[in-house]
């Protein structure tokens, strides 16, 4: 196999909780409330149908292809020719998916603390870094994850609790004022992040114990609904009706915090906390580009195209966007179809084609004929 | 100034291939041949949106092609 390091399941929980939340908590909170208005809290929960969706399509497909990711098994469900072009839009998925994340993290550091630093220069060092933890493997990932998480958590309630002060609770009302439908309709953002949990199927076939693995999955997307919910309420409750003005709303929270006049510029604090969840999310979403194009062409070992797909995936950053503007029009209204496309519907796609043909992983070398049924689709 | 963009890129790209290159051996013809195409290809990616850095993108390409097919499914 291609990749020799095996993780536990608590491990890609932990891998797979900041490659959701790091970009979540910052940019969903505008974005909802833009749609949603005040019942902005309870988008997460509907948005969360989607998570445990790609939850159960990513553990489906893996008990039929325990030791494979989409990119093996979409070749032996739907024929050669197919499951290879699959693969390939996979791939650029994949790669325009990092690329977009990578920006994001750029803007984000321009636009707020290094104004005048290049964004090449920005862009370039993070994309180094998480190369180097990608080349060290799935295991150097799930232990540098299980150093950042806990502490970009710990800090993270910090700045909750330390925004205490400023809430105004009566924000929240009135409640359904316009019935359900805004709140479903800021749902669809937050959705394209929860279909993002798909990510586990190109973990799964690295766990050392497969068992408990769909109930830390479970425990995961409760998780981050519970953090989605928190934060999309704590921004609520400080701006109101103010929020989608803004383009990172948790981080204008922050700067209000001054307790005492001693304990202020908290928003280093909301920094950091981004700078360690976003080194994970984008080493996850660099790690299973590679492993996919690599299980794509069949090498033997990942590791030496690691540095030349980060060079890559540096640049589509670059290219990805001309500015905050428009990543931010293009997460809003094309990122849930796309995402939704690649982790939801082709996934459902193939888990209906194996299901139709009976396809397991023993019978591999059945890869003769490609079933009528590839076009069915099933929702959830 | 362009031409200072490109000879850094191209520093970038051979220090990558310094480094990365000795990992492989004789017997990874594959290996190889993925890195030269990669690396080549993102050599060449940046060379050309350094010289035209207004190049439409990937996002925009998505979101062209969603909104193309999307008008033609509702019919517009």
């Amino acid at each position: 196999m291609i990749e020799n390091g095996r993780i536990s399941v608590l491990q890609m929980a932990i891998l797979v909780y900041p490659t959701i939340i790091a970009t979540a908590i910052l940019l969903l909170p505008a974005i909802t409330g833009d749609q949603a208005k005040q019942d902005m809290w309870l988008s997460p929960i509907w948005a969360s149908a989607a998570g445990f969706l790609a939850v159960f399509l990513a553990i489906r497909l893996n008990n039929r292809f325990p030791d494979m990711t989409i990119i093996q098994y979409s070749e032996v469900i739907v024929g050669k020719f197919l499951g290879k072009a699959i693969g390939l839009l996979f791939i650029l998925f994949l790669a325009h998916n990092c690329g977009v994340t990578l920006r994001e993290y750029g803007e984000f550091v321009k636009g707020n603390f290094l104004e005048d630093t290049p964004l090449a220069v920005i862009i370039g060092s993070m994309i180094f870094i998480c190369a180097l933890a990608v080349r060290g493997g799935i295991e150097v990932m799930a232990r540098s994850a299980q150093v950042f998480v806990p502490v970009v958590t710990v800090l993270f309630i910090v700045v909750l609790l330390l925004l205490i002060p400023d809430i105004t609770p009566g924000n929240v009302q009135p409640v359904f004022k316009d019935g359900i439908m805004p709140s479903l309709k800021g749902a669809t953002v937050a959705a394209g992040w929860f279909l993002e949990f798909f990510v586990i199927a190109f973990m799964l076939p690295f766990l050392r114990n497969r068992k408990k693995s769909a109930k830390w999955s479970i425990i995961t997307v409760v998780a981050v609904i519970i953090t989605m919910v928190v934060t999309n309420l704590v921004t609520l409750f400080i701006f109101g009706a103010l929020t989608p003005t803004f383009t990172y709303p948790v981080m204008e929270a922050a700067r209000y915090i001054s307790i005492a006049e001693f304990i202020q510029h908290m928003e280093s604090v909301v920094m950091a906390i981004w700078v360690g969840g976003i080194f994970i999310k984008i080493s996850v979403l660099l790690y299973i580009t590679v492993l996919s194009t690599a299980q794509w062409v069949r090498l033997s070992d990942y590791r030496p195209i690691v540095f030349p797909y980060a060079f890559i995936i540096g640049v589509l950053g670059h290219w990805s966007a001309e500015n905050v503007q428009e990543l931010e029009k293009f997460l809003k209204e094309t990122f849930p179809i796309y995402a939704l496309l690649f982790l939801a519907l082709l996934p459902t796609m193939l888990l209906v084609t194996a299901a139709a043909r009976g396809l397991r992983s023993q019978n591999t070398d059945n890869r003769t004929s490609s079933d009528a049924s590839a076009g069915k689709d099933r929702s959830k | 100034m362009k031409i200072i963009s490109i000879i850094l890129t191209a520093v970038v790209v051979i220090l990558i291939t310094l480094y990365e290159w000795p990992s492989t051996n004789e017997d990874m013809k594959k290996e190889r041949r993925t890195f030269i195409v990669l690396t080549g290809g993102g050599f060449l990616l940046a060379v050309v949106l350094i010289i035209f850095p207004n190049l439409s993108g990937p996002t925009e390409f998505v979101s062209w092609l969603f909104k193309s097919v999307g008008g033609w499914m509702t019919g517009e």
